[in-house]
């Protein structure tokens, strides 16, 4: 393979990655999708960081008794690469335990449901009227009174 | 300095020990995380002192820049350092956290060491590092309240600040690209050939974005009400306060060294602007008070970034006195808004139960105000003639900008405050010594700084005179590069 | 509405994404510290994996800060997942049963053997592919293993809370002492060694140990609270 099209490839891999994550997290409405939305997406960074390193025709930087005779990728990519691997995977822990009480707590994942929860919730701690729904009625009486005829009552 | 390295690791370590601590005895477990904070403190004073005010970096592990990653504390960078484990102590958790007791210590203790860290590194991915450091000991302490709706709140924040992070990670890509190195000083260096150009930009606003979500800049800044509404309030004190201050120091150092680009100012305030017309705005609908600081906030920081955005010395200037302001501010009325954190109509009457309170709280509306001659007058003075000073039309219309919404800013805080003195009965749970103490603290730190005004203005010129002298900081980092030779 | 901004926005960045990238100069990066510590780090710090060299040595404290963030992870979801004063962890009464004969033999089989493979990737960090972080999340691999065959029998938290925090401190305190002994914090001690022996690179296996442990506990931690 022509080295262009190597690193063409794996560039618009972590590209799509990122983006696909970013498309996931804004239309998702199940908490656990916008979570794995979010670790495709830093997984897709990761990818574009490494890349960051990448040397046509080397080899990984690690000293075989071997002669060198091939250049090295650059390392500290891989370096950084490594501690961003392992923060992701400590923030995705913590958001999986966090979905696991909002779960039990609320009986649901949905994040619209949620809000207005957490909304009434939080009015309802301050002592507040929750906010109007926009879906509510206009007044208190939609439907006009039904006009009993006078044939009953005669 | 080697010592520099200390006031970062030795918060880390305790953290690490605390646990165990507890097995051995609780008292231990408890004194350990404020004494350590204590020690911090002393060090970093100790540090100030003994540099008399000229800037000292210590090569970690001694491999000199820029291969290893260096540590730099000019007095911009020494101010904040010690703000942190100074606030830590004062804004320390009470004991109304559950069980978890010991572990919020450990995470009070990462969340220090992180913000030292921050305020100090002089590498871009340390800063990251320590950046995420700083995020998951928010998450943490957030979540401890143990409610469910804190928990819900601190998801929509780790899903922000997850995504905030994607994005900085690709800034880091890209700028490592261009320039092939993260130390700052290089990256300063190389800047005007690689960087001035529309990657480098794209890089900046990938990083701004990033370390925004924690200085609740415009896009990101959507976790910021529920959760200053749902956390304990001394959390959201330290976090409104102290957490934003320091993302907005590394931007800040950004802006300073390594994008010093027309472009590069006008995207920040532009984000200012929109920041502070959207935050007080939505101040002025909010109804319960919690929420009504967090989004008064996001106005202030708003305004923060509209400093930064003015080039030169004079902006530095305007941005230090902001941030000071704000920093001994905030926390003071998050701290007064626990016992207060019900409805805004449900605090009438209550400045009449509680006088201190409700005094320590109006003089600090006047201050966020503007009314001179608080420091908060001086800061905003400080802003519009910087913003003046420029002749594009943004900065006229940003000068309009923040003229209208201190209008706003005046009607929600007289209305609170008239509220607060209004004639009915009412039925306030007391405000807790320790908070109403620390509270108290800060006002009176606030009314003394205003006869030491002129001093202190000379001091913040001759500090922001120093944090400009980008060819200094090149030349105290990068005359390093023979390994072995410390500063 | 709302949706519609954020896949705008989202649309957005991937097209401003493969602008950019389209004028990245890839497979030819100045590699300024690069290169530079392609030259040098063999020399400095006797390791043969560069990359470890770089993770332990130059940038350290980036490692520390990664070990504090994953160990702040595991605390934070201890203190979410600790069993509180919620009536519903009365729940735990169902019963654990050990799962078939398959899977209990083979966990008993794998057990003995991730350790070892966990031991050896940590162990040879500094000379192979690996380190401290793969080792470690092999190492907690091994109890996971048998703790899905045998979910009655959980590790110990004491146990795992004091090697976590051990292994922890024990990190920061070779460097302390490389700090306390006139150096700098983190500066590589002990004797290089030659390149490519077992023992040699001075500290630094003695530091990915320090992380392999912790990592290893950390993981094993999380997964008990998780379970519970």
């Amino acid at each position: 393979m022509n080295p262009p099209d190597l690193i063409t490839i794996l560039i618009s891999g972590g590209i799509g990655l990122v983006a696909i994550g970013a498309v996931g997290m804004a239309v998702s409405r199940h908490l656990l999708r916008l979570v794995l939305a979010l670790a495709l997406a830093e997984a897709g960074a990761n990818l574009l960081l490494v890349l960051a390193g990448y040397r046509w025709d080397a080899v990984a930087p690690i000293l075989t008794g071997a002669a060198m005779t091939r250049p090295m990728v650059d390392p500290v990519p891989q370096a950084l690469v490594l501690t961003a691997i392992v923060i992701g995977v400590g923030v995705q822990a913590l958001a999986v335990a966090l979905l696991i009480r909002v779960k039990e707590a609320y009986g649901t994942l949905d994040i619209r449901e949620l809000k207005t929860r957490v909304e009434q919730e939080i009015c309802g701690a301050a002592g507040i009227a929750p906010p109007e729904s926009a879906n509510k009625p206009g007044s208190s009486q939609p439907y006009p009174v039904p006009v009993t005829t006078s044939r009953e009552s005669a | 300095m080697n010592a520099l390295a200390l006031p970062v690791v030795l918060p880390l370590l305790a953290a690490f020990l605390v646990r165990p601590a507890s097995l051995v005895s609780s008292g231990l477990a408890r004194w350990l995380g404020p004494l350590v904070l204590l020690l911090c403190g002393a060090m970093l004073v100790d540090i100030a002192l003994l540099a008399d005010g000229q800037p000292v970096s210590a090569n970690i592990g001694d491999f000199a820049p820029p291969l290893g990653i260096v540590f730099y504390a000019d007095s911009m960078a020494l101010l904040f350092a010690i703000a942190v484990p100074l606030f830590a102590l004062l804004l320390w958790p009470r004991e109304g956290m559950r069980e978890g007791g010991d572990r919020v210590s450990a995470l009070m203790l990462l969340l220090v060491g992180s913000g030292t860290g921050m305020a100090l590194s002089g590498d871009l991915f340390n800063l990251y590092v320590f950046y995420e450091l700083l995020a998951v000991a928010s998450f943490g302490l957030v979540a401890a309240s143990g409610s469910a709706r804190a928990y819900a709140a601190t998801v929509r924040y780790l899903l922000i600040s997850g995504f905030g992070s994607v994005l900085a990670l690709i800034g880091v890509a890209l700028i490592y690209t261009q320039t092939g190195t993260l130390n700052l000083a290089q990256l300063s260096e190389f800047a005007p050939e690689r960087l001035a150009n529309p990657l480098g930009l794209a890089a900046f606003a990938c990083l701004l974005i990033g370390f925004g979500v924690k200085a609740e800049l415009f896009p990101v800044n959507a976790w910021v009400p529920e959760v200053y509404a749902t956390a304990p309030k001394r959390v959201s004190a330290l976090l409104a306060g102290v957490v934003s201050k320091l993302a907005i120091l590394v931007v800040l150092r950004l802006i300073l060294l390594v994008f010093d680009l027309p472009e590069a100012r006008q995207m920040v305030l532009v984000l200012g602007l929109i920041g502070l017309v959207s935050g007080e705005l939505a101040a002025w609908r909010a109804r319960d008070l919690p929420r009504m600081l967090a989004f008064s906030s996001i106005g202030q920081l708003g305004l923060l970034f509209m400093a930064m955005s003015i080039p030169g010395e004079l902006g530095l200037i305007a941005a230090l006195a902001v941030a000071l302001h704000h920093l001994l501010m905030k926390p003071a009325l998050f701290l007064l808004a626990e016992r207060w954190s019900g409805g805004i109509e449900n605090l009438a009457g209550a400045g009449r139960k509680a006088p201190l309170a409700a005094g320590l709280f109006t003089l600090f509306a006047l201050s966020l105000l503007g009314v001179p001659p608080l420091p908060g007058f001086w800061a905003k003075l400080v802003l519009l003639l910087g913003l003046g000073q420029q002749d594009a039309v943004l900065a006229q219309a940003a000068i309009f900008g923040v003229l209208l919404m201190a209008v706003v800013e005046a009607h929600y805080l007289f209305r609170l405050v008239g509220l607060l003195y209004a004639k009915t009965e009412h039925d306030a749970t007391p405000h807790r010594m320790g908070d109403l103490a620390v509270a108290s603290l800060l006002g009176v730190v606030l009314l003394a700084s205003m006869p030491l005004l002129p001093a202190l203005a000379e001091g913040l010129g001759w500090m922001a005179h120093q944090a400009s002298d980008v060819a200094a900081y090149r030349a105290m980092i990068l005359d390093s590069r023979i390994p072995g030779v410390a500063p | 509405m709302h949706k519609l901004a954020s896949l705008l926005f989202a649309m957005g960045l991937a097209a401003l994404l493969i602008g950019l990238a389209a004028q990245l100069p890839l497979g030819m990066t100045p590699m300024g510290v690069g290169q530079a510590i392609l030259e040098r780090a063999p020399g400095e710090t006797g390791s043969a994996n560069i990359v470890t060299s770089v993770v332990l040595a130059y940038r350290g404290i980036d490692t520390l800060g990664e070990l504090a963030i994953l160990f702040a992870a595991a605390t934070v979801a201890g203190l979410v997942l600790a069993p509180s004063i919620h009536a519903e962890s009365q729940a735990k009464a169902k019963p654990r049963d050990d799962a078939g004969l398959v899977l209990r033999a083979g966990s008993d089989l794998l057990f003995p053997l991730l350790l070892t493979v966990g031991f050896y990737i940590v162990l040879h960090g500094h000379l192979t592919p690996g380190g401290g972080f793969q080792g470690g999340v092999v190492l907690a691999a091994a109890f996971f293993v048998s703790f899905l065959a045998r979910p009655a029998k959980q590790p110990s938290h004491v146990g795992i809370t004091l090697i976590e925090a051990l292994a922890g401190a024990s990190f920061i305190g070779i460097g302390l002492a490389a700090f306390f002994g006139g150096g700098a914090f983190l500066q590589p001690l002990l004797d290089k060694g030659t390149l490519g022996q077992l023992v040699s690179a001075g500290s630094l296996p003695l530091l990915y140990l320090a992380v392999g442990l912790k990592v290893g506990a950390e993981l094993s931690g999380l997964l008990a609270h998780l379970a519970e």
